[in-house]
């Protein structure tokens, strides 16, 4: 009931917060997919500064103290692009590559564009050379070295983006400024002047045919109009904010960004538009004119929706800004923690009301957890897993759900302490895997089958979920012998929870890696291939199989069961982690460096912890006896 | 006996070593590739390791199935409330039998075809076999055709159609056409004249290999008889003429012809719009039976069935004048098992966790 509730106040509480446009709503292309400026810039810092925010390190010093979120980063990048070198956002930690760049060692490892771009020009040779070597021959230097090299090229692009659209060239005569249609002295664009060429094109072909010396003042106008026109054009390689959808609502078409569009590509009507619009907003911004910005980003978003409906939609991509803002990882991540410290202090002071408030901030945590998955799969239209990351955070929920039915039949503490460390420990996991960059991104073509998705993967990462769970379980029951031997009852009791738990994780492992042979049956015509991921699925399933055989056959006593319980997290890591090591077969999808270190830390930890408790029961129970 | 059948000892150890077979297996591929270690741990019956024999797989998923099967002898399995299990259990044994079948009989090749182009005829992945072609009638081409098992080293290759022997002198799973620096002799006939073919270590995924074969032909009386070369993938066939037939000598992957024919019409593929990131590849074919065509699409997760075939979107080829598909074709008896194995094996674990169910989350009586 509580639980219910609280959900139904986080889904009305949903997208009525969802205000006007703001900039970072804009959506852009990126990565075969449509999503709001504010995930493109925070994936663009990412990639430079390894953060998503910019802390006060990367800033000047009359700015010291605060935070700048990401999209406001790249607003003022891209209408200040020569106040560039303000910000300290390329992250350099190889004390090598800082060394051949000629950088002084910063303890902050951060270097701002100037610094970087002068230090490149020495390795230019260098880099030349290794950019045409394999990925095998390069040295991790060498990576470095490119990554730097990428950096300052992307970070140039983006500063540089929308410089078609900025007030740059000031009209000094007054006919030609009348011919315009403006005033003298206002500031046009190149987009608005190239808008209006014709009115300018007759003394343009005048002054072609004669002398310089004989040129009129108007000629000579436009002829330094001309050449200013040239010199911003020297921008255009600066084409990676691709923010100008097709004219036509297709979605295989491709999105330009505005430097493409001055390539004298053909313009649509509803283009011109969108980009007229985007102009407005951006000069408006820099004459710090808050309801003419306000007013622009309000007719784009009209335009968005009479004109690229169809397209993308509007709600959509507030939402997930919504969603980058209010971070519901980390509130579920807080509710989860602070579950826990109640809950140890309800073991030290034992009042059941602090047990009560540790299971309702538990619940609280579920809420948010399981309302920011939900709109992950509203954003993205799919089901809730088809990444490693997307896997981490809906196994962590499945665990904290299992503990959630556990407590609630319960009572007594176990369920909230099972949940609660399962919530914290894949929360922190899945946080770094968050930190590779876009964690919503394009599926490769076989991953592509909503149907398939939602049934096969979901099932066998709530098998995930579900042994994990009988693993924690497993590791109680190991406690609470070495706590506790002589209460036989209360042990008992966990006995048969564990035997339950895993009776349903056999269930979800079983069916899930049966679907996945029917999956691959229905796609490439084999039911089981030995692929290193179906191996993986399979061992759980032959562990919980043999689990439960031994207990049968009495060849496992409770402890043991237990035991065989916390070594299948073993398993399960493996097969869902270190099966991507090998980087063979048709899953090795999602590879992250540094993994295996991570994993043999945990099969140690898990060894360690496993058979230590179980000794040490044993040795409880034997004097206990005795 | 039976008693001994049944232990479900037995199958705790057989689940015991089929986990060692599945962990080292997986790991396995890693050096070996995923055909040579399927072959060495999953697809065999006995493993040797150094000079001791360990049971594999297939033998060990035998011992399996039958220990599953007795447990049917179990005169305490009867009942009502073990009612789930039993349903399990059979669902189980249908798994495995599905498993074996599919082991046994089903057959996997590639088709390939050229936009615009037929194909009636599904390649093996890995065997090969050497078709003489008898090219003498204007009307119809004769085939024999030698399959893998016999192009061993020493073999003589015979046949009634044939008015000559033919003797493998090599093969090589995987070999390099070498040019020769000197002139080997007048024995060495067509493209052994100007090469070599040398062994090559076999490379991990079988269609890295090129096979090859060196063989010599005799009994013709002429000078035809001599020592001749083919490996996978030669441009020119290998003619010869005896006695006024004219023949023609292939070494490809091994053929098995349909009784219908596949025309692709076109390929296509599309990425996620500016991402080198495919999001779907399909073929557009013709389906021609009987002289009749059907207009049908492939592509990834919809495949094309038809007689007793499935097939799949595999991979492509991009050309500079057309683009070429590459189905997998399966033939598959066992593929139905799986679906109503696991049907079963869910209603049972269903109807036990029911039953279980009070029992296993009761709650704690606080007294």
């Amino acid at each position: 009931m509580k639980f219910t509730s609280t959900l139904m106040l986080f889904l009305s509480l949903s997208r009525f917060v969802l205000g006007g446009m703001e900039f970072g709503d804009i959506p852009v292309h990126e990565n075969g997919r449509i999503k709001p400026l504010d995930t493109f810039s925070r994936n663009q810092l990412l990639s430079l500064y390894e953060k998503r925010t910019l802390k006060s390190d990367a800033l000047p010093e009359d700015e010291a103290g605060k935070a700048v979120e990401a999209v406001d980063w790249l607003l003022h990048l891209t209408t200040n692009p020569d106040d560039n070198d303000r910000f300290h956002v390329f992250n350099i930690r190889n004390p090598q590559v800082v060394g051949s760049l000629g950088l002084e060692w910063r303890k902050n490892h951060l270097y701002n564009r100037m610094e970087v771009l002068s230090g490149i020009q020495h390795q230019i040779n260098y880099i030349a050379d290794i950019q045409g070597k394999s990925e095998e021959q390069l040295t991790e230097f060498d990576k470095q070295m490119l990554r730097i090299y990428g950096n300052i090229i992307r970070f140039q692009e983006l500063s540089y983006s929308f410089t078609c659209l900025l007030p740059l060239v000031t009209i000094e005569n007054e006919t030609i400024a009348k011919k315009l249609r403006v005033e003298k002295g206002t500031k046009l664009s190149y987009f608005q002047i190239v808008r209006n060429i014709d009115a300018i094109n007759e003394p343009l072909k005048a002054l072609l045919n004669k002398e310089e010396s004989q040129w009129s003042a108007e000629e000579k106008e436009v002829k330094r109009i001309v050449t200013q026109l040239n010199d911003i054009g020297q921008d255009n390689f600066a084409v990676s904010i691709k923010i100008v959808p097709p004219e036509n609502a297709d979605d295989e078409a491709e999105w330009l960004s505005p430097w493409e569009i001055m390539e004298s590509r053909e313009l649509g009507e509803r283009q011109e538009k969108l980009l007229v619009t985007l102009e407005n907003y951006l000069q408006a911004y820099l004459q710090n004119d808050k309801a003419k910005s306000t007013n622009a980003l309000t007719q784009y978003e009209q335009i968005l929706l009479s004109d690229f409906n169809q397209l993308l939609s509007v709600k959509n991509l507030k939402t997930e800004s919504w969603m980058n803002h209010t971070k519901l990882f980390y509130k579920s991540m807080a509710f989860y923690l602070l579950s826990f410290i109640l809950l140890s202090l309800s073991w030290v002071f034992k009042p059941e009301i602090l047990r009560k408030i540790s299971f309702s901030s538990l619940l609280i945590g579920v809420g948010f957890h399981a309302y920011a998955i939900y709109l992950r799969i509203i954003v993205m239209q799919r089901p809730p897993v088809s990444t490693l990351y997307e896997s981490v955070i809906f196994v962590s929920l499945i665990g904290v759900v299992s503990a959630v039915i556990l407590e609630y039949s319960r009572k007594d503490g176990i369920g909230v302490f099972a949940g609660s460390v399962c919530g914290i420990i894949l929360h922190f996991v899945g946080f770094g895997y968050a930190n590779d960059g876009d964690t919503l991104g394009m599926l490769v073509a076989v991953l592509n089958s909503n149907f398939w998705l939602a049934t096969h993967v979901t099932t066998i990462t709530i098998g995930y979920g579900t042994s994990l769970f009988a693993g924690l379980l497993g590791h109680i029951y190991l406690i609470q012998a070495i706590r506790s031997p002589e209460d036989k009852a209360h042990l008992k009791t966990i006995n048969s929870n564990m035997f339950g738990a895993t009776l349903f994780a056999l269930f979800f492992t079983l069916f899930g890696t049966i679907l996945g042979g029917i999956w691959a049956d229905q796609s490439w015509g084999r039911f089981w291939g030995w692929d290193p991921k179906e191996n993986g699925a399979l061992l759980i399933v032959m562990w919980q199989i043999m689990m439960l055989h031994m207990r049968l056959t009495g060849l496992v006593k409770p402890m043991g069961f237990a035991l065989g319980l916390v070594l299948n997290n073993i398993v399960v890591i493996l097969a869902w982690f270190g099966v991507n090591l090998l980087s063979v077969g048709l899953h090795s999808y999602g590879f992250a460096s540094g993994i295996a270190i991570n994993i043999a830390i945990f099969i140690a930890v898990e060894v360690f912890s496993g058979f230590g408790t179980y000794f040490w029961a044993s040795n409880r129970r034997l004097k206990l006896k005795s | 006996m039976i008693r001994y059948l049944k232990d479900p000892r037995i199958f705790v150890f057989t689940i015991v070593w089929m986990m060692i077979l599945v962990f080292a297996g997986t790991i396995a591929q890693k050096d070996m590739g995923l055909f040579a270690a399927q072959n060495k741990f999953f697809s065999s019956w006995i493993i040797w390791l150094w000079y001791f024999p360990f049971p594999g797989g297939r033998l060990t998923m035998v011992i399996m199935t039958i220990n599953l099967l007795f447990f049917f002898f179990n005169k305490s399995i009867w009942k009502l409330n073990k009612l789930g299990i039993v349903i399990l259990h059979i669902g189980g044994i249908l798994l495995l039998a599905g498993g074996g079948l599919t082991a046994i009989y089903s057959t996997e090749g590639n088709m390939v075809i050229d936009e615009g182009a037929f194909s009636d005829f599904v390649e093996d992945y890995h065997n090969m076999e050497l078709t003489v072609i008898n090219t003498s009638h204007k009307k119809i081409d004769s085939y024999t055709v030698f399959d893998q098992p016999l192009l061993k080293q020493g073999t003589i290759l015979q046949h009634p159609h044939l008015n000559f022997k033919i003797e493998v002198l090599n093969f090589f799973k995987n070999c390099e056409p070498i040019r020769r620096d000197t002139d080997p002799g007048v024995h060495y006939k067509g493209m052994m004249k100007n090469f070599t073919l040398t062994e090559r270590p076999v490379e991990k995924e079988d269609n890295w290999n090129r096979p090859g074969i060196v063989f010599e032909i005799s009994g013709t009386a002429t000078t035809i008889d001599g020592v001749y070369g083919l490996f996978l993938g030669q441009n020119i066939p290998q003619s010869i003429t005896v006695k006024e037939l004219k023949y023609e000598l292939v070494f490809r992957r091994q053929r098995t012809y349909l009784p219908f024919s596949i025309e692709l019409i076109d390929f296509k593929k599309v990425l996620h719009p500016g991402t080198n990131m495919a999001k779907s590849y399909s073929s557009e074919v013709n389906l021609i039976e009987n002289g009749i065509g059907k207009k049908k699409l492939i592509q990834m997760n919809e495949p094309l069935r038809h007689g007793g075939y499935t097939f799949y979107q595999a991979s492509f080829m991009e050309g500079q004048l057309h683009e070429t598909t590459v189905l997998a074709a399966v033939k598959n008896y066992g593929r139905m098992f799986p679906y109503i194995s696991s049907i079963i094996m869910c209603i049972g674990l269903l109807f036990h966790l029911g039953i279980k169910l009070p029992d296993l989350f009761k709650k704690i009586n606080k007294s």
